[in-house]
């Protein structure tokens, strides 16, 4: 019962009671209170003081090495991983292949069991089969049995205790958001492997989750499916859910994810919110016209429009200098790098580390 | 129980080929009945019946050997077990489906055996209760192979469940032959085998107990086991 922090932050918890959280009445659930105060934190930039509540996954020194019975030789998977994902956010799970993401994701659904360290999802232990039926899980490279989409998804959605008065209407809801409902009759045999995925999305959200763990969900998706799970995981968020998203599509994390981790060789090299992480340190670009080509250390010209990077700490000097030269300033924008500039900076600096230091 | 159903149903559906290629022999059997009194005395179509029912236990190990593994192989493992199934009920549902599967062709093959040896003389009630010998013993045999498939791969958790369930019926030629009841797969498939025309039979209620129990066990056993095992799959 998150008393203490409600009182912190001056909230009334709703206790079954209509309660005023700004300016918003309230006559839910905990959990509905949970998501409104997820958000108005959010906005506020306040999401790191959310202490108090039960985080949605949590890693807390967890490490995985791999052994076989005939070798002595251990391999590590994942290195005293510390990690805690928030109610409501969309987390960006990075990192080159045989990072550790998918031992990660596969220690949170209880598919193996940790070698040190501990985690907890949805405020249970790794491994609780009943905590599983309030996740939605997406494995990388899906397998399914061969039936009709819509039996399909019904069978998953049975499995995981969505009640059978509830089933057909689901699985017609969760068809239609992944775009599949014309072919619910169609045999998954017969499926492309992007078709698959959509189907195993569809899979996943049959539970209406309050966690949505998806491995790799896009990678044989078309531009346009894209898109979709895209603004289907948005519409997540916004609806007060949690989506942990793994992905090399560094361009889709980047547009859709809160925060990001970058995990290389089993370990956590770097976390934060993305657009904190795509801030460089504090540079400038100014496009401007009417100016020399040579006015400003390392500029380009194109169409008669120099572009130019300044220190932001000269930014009142550099601007005075270019109407000084008689130019007209087009733009004054922050310089921010791609995620795969900071992503290939990241793996290739702690890869080098590695190998210097000896990362076995 | 509805994760248990859902397996086990699944099992089944999936296992549809070997299950028909079982009940095919049922089908046979009951073809070659059709002409018994041309060619075959009551002793040949008994015999028959045996020889057929015997396949149901070799294929209670390979589906027991088999099924965790299929699962894996496939990736399929991944799917069921990230929704809210816990390993008991896994396996569980996999025995149920290997009991579910069975039960039909134990039941196909009590009544063949109705319908054929029940005019040549033989008690019918005595033909049910082999049958559900068979039955007792194809369960307990899945159960051994399932346990031995939690941590060994298909070949070698045949062989390592043949060993066990064969071990008593040595120990017992070798030493004591009430040895024979420990694991009772053997005894119990000897009463089917020994079966004859001239038999006057009394069931053994004791054998088909203890066999229940000991695949309560192995389930327990095989639950416990595999809910310490990490699930593995291939990477594509």
């Amino acid at each position: 019962m998150p008393s203490g922090g409600v009182e912190l932050l001056g909230i009334d918890c709703p206790c079954g009671r209509n309660d005023d959280l700004y300016g918003e009445r309230l006559s839910t659930s905990y959990s509905e209170f949970g998501k409104i105060l997820v958000e108005r934190l959010w906005v506020s930039g306040g999401a790191d003081r959310i202490t108090y509540m039960a985080a949605a996954l949590e890693f807390d020194g967890v490490s995985k090495q791999y052994n076989r019975w005939y070798s002595t030789r251990r391999v590590t998977a994942l290195d005293a991983l510390t990690l805690r994902v928030e109610p409501g956010e969309i987390f960006g799970f990075l990192g080159p292949n045989g990072a550790g993401k998918t031992t990660a994701i596969h220690l949170a659904m209880g598919f193996m069991r940790a070698t040190t360290g501990q985690g907890r999802i949805l405020g249970k232990p790794f491994g609780d089969a009943k905590t599983r039926s309030r996740i939605g899980f997406l494995a990388e490279n899906v397998a399914f049995y061969y039936r009709p989409a819509e039996e399909l998804v019904r069978f998953y959605g049975a499995l995981n205790d969505v009640p059978r008065s509830s089933l057909a209407r689901r699985s017609t809801e969760v068809l239609t958001a992944v775009g599949l409902l014309e072919y619910s009759r169609r045999n998954a045999s017969k499926f492309s492997r992007g078709m698959l995925q959509r189907i195993g999305l569809a899979q996943a959200l049959i539970n209406d989750p309050e966690l949505l763990l998806l491995d790799e969900p896009t990678s044989a998706l078309d531009p346009l499916a894209r898109v979709n799970v895209r603004e289907l995981l948005t519409k997540m968020r916004n609806s007060g859910k949690t989506v942990f998203l793994s992905s090399h599509l560094l361009s889709e994390v980047e547009l859709i994810c809160d925060r990001v981790a970058v995990l290389n060789r089993g370990r956590l090299v770097r976390l934060g919110r993305t657009s904190d992480l795509l801030q460089t340190e504090q540079k400038l670009e100014i496009t401007a016209r009417g100016i020399p080509a040579n006015g400003f250390p390392g500029s380009e010209v194109a169409d008669g429009v120099v572009r130019f990077k300044i220190p932001s700490e000269t930014q009142r000097a550099a601007l005075e200098k270019v109407w000084q030269l008689g130019g007209e300033v087009l733009s004054v924008n922050p310089v921010r790098r791609s995620l795969e500039e900071l992503f290939l900076q990241l793996t290739a600096s702690s890869s080098s580390q590695a190998v210097n230091g000896g990362n076995e | 129980m509805r994760q248990v159903r859902l397996i086990a149903i699944n099992f089944a559906r999936e296992q549809r080929w070997p299950i028909l290629v079982l009940m095919l022999w049922v089908v046979v059997l009951n073809l070659m009945g059709l002409f018994r009194n041309l060619q075959m005395s009551g002793e040949d179509v008994l015999f028959l019946f045996k020889q057929v029912a015997a396949y149901g236990l070799a294929f209670a190990v390979f589906f027991g050997a088999s099924a965790i593994h299929n699962e894996r192989k496939t990736r399929r493992i991944l799917s069921v077990l990230s929704k809210s199934v816990g390993r008991e009920q896994y396996i569980g549902g996999l025995l149920c489906g290997i009991v579910f599967a069975l039960s039909i062709f134990c039941s196909a093959m009590a009544l063949t055996g109705t319908w054929l040896l029940k005019p040549a003389g033989f008690p019918v009630a005595h033909v049910w209760f082999l049958m559900l010998c068979l039955m007792m013993a194809c369960v307990l045999a899945a159960a051994v192979a399932v346990l031995f498939s939690t941590f060994l791969n298909p070949l070698f958790a045949t062989l390592s469940a043949i060993l066990v369930l064969a071990l008593p019926a040595v120990a017992a030629m070798q030493f004591d032959s009430r040895l024979a009841g420990a694991i009772p797969v053997v005894a119990l498939v000897e009463l089917l085998i020994r079966a004859s025309f001239s038999e006057n039979w009394t069931p053994q209620w004791n054998l088909l107990l203890l066999g229940l129990l000991e695949s309560g066990l192995c389930w327990l056993a095989a639950s416990w086991v595999f809910g310490r095992r990490d699930i593995a799959v291939a990477v594509d």
